[in-house]
């Protein structure tokens, strides 16, 4: 029996790409906030800032449960033999440099979350009684010096996310992002489907 | 170019603030250089590829 090659193949249901697009509009928020007033455009951001922030932990939280409960981290997990696809092996559903980019993704978003949680404390929003006096100011320093890095590694890596996501040869994942399918072709030529039928 | 906004405590001490904000351009810089790099050996390896089928079809 003939197998149609552009008969459309899930990649990402409709909860994991709702999960995408709201990290993406409340990063967008909290880097907005977080960096226009450095560069010079004064606004009143702390209340903007704050209330993305809390969206983006509801969205990880969810997210986190349905990795644990649903999808589990084995098609995310990076291991030694996907580097391998350097030497022109095919991957599993997620690339090398996907697996990366989650990682150094994870690594940003879960250290701003932890850090601004925090300093939620010392600035005093409605959810926390400001305390600026809770911990020590070389402890606000070294937050405060995490939260900024993963400020900056999020600058990095969006201007990185959003360049791959446009070229004509990764739009199949733009397309997956949005409308949640690929074709059987695309993922014949690009991943090895046996792998993927594993859950790798 | 410094790495840290330092600032004082009550006492006078020097106290880190935070990572410099000189560095935002940096992040974006090297955002900006992953890309150009790539578009770089992307272009490469698409003419050099482009030259093999070339070849094989002579």
């Amino acid at each position: 029996m003939a197998v149609e090659t552009d008969a459309p193949v899930l990649r990402h249901a409709a909860i994991d790409r709702l999960f995408h697009w709201v990290t993406a509009a409340t990063m967008t928020a909290l880097l907005g906030t977080g960096l226009l007033p450095i560069v010079g455009l004064k606004f009143d951001w702390l209340d903007l800032h704050w209330i993305s922030g809390l969206l983006l932990t509801a969205a990880v939280l969810v997210h986190l449960l349905r990795v644990l409960t649903v999808q589990g981290l084995r098609a995310i997990h990076l291991r030694a033999r996907d580097f391998a696809e350097l030497s022109g092996a095919r991957p599993g559903k997620y690339s090398l440099q996907q697996k990366l980019i989650h990682l150094a993704w994870s690594v940003a978003v879960l250290v701003g979350i932890g850090t601004g949680i925090v300093l939620m404390i010392k600035a005093g929003t409605p959810l926390f009684a400001r305390n600026p006096y809770l911990l020590s100011l070389s402890t606000w320093g070294t937050l405060t010096v995490l939260h900024d890095a993963s400020a900056l590694l999020s600058v990095f890596l969006i201007l990185v996310h959003i360049y791959f996501g446009l070229l004509p040869e990764k739009r199949m994942y733009l397309r997956a992002m949005t409308r949640g399918w690929i074709t059987r072709a695309e993922l014949a030529e690009n991943h090895d489907p046996e792998r993927v039928a594993r859950g790798e | 170019m410094d790495i840290l906004r330092y600032g004082h405590d009550a006492w006078g001490a020097v106290v880190v603030n935070g990572l410099s904000w000189g560095l935002l351009p940096v992040a974006a810089g090297a955002g900006v250089a992953v890309i150009v790099i790539h578009l770089v050996y992307r272009a490469i390896t698409r003419a050099s590829r482009s030259a093999t089928t070339r070849r094989q079809e002579h």
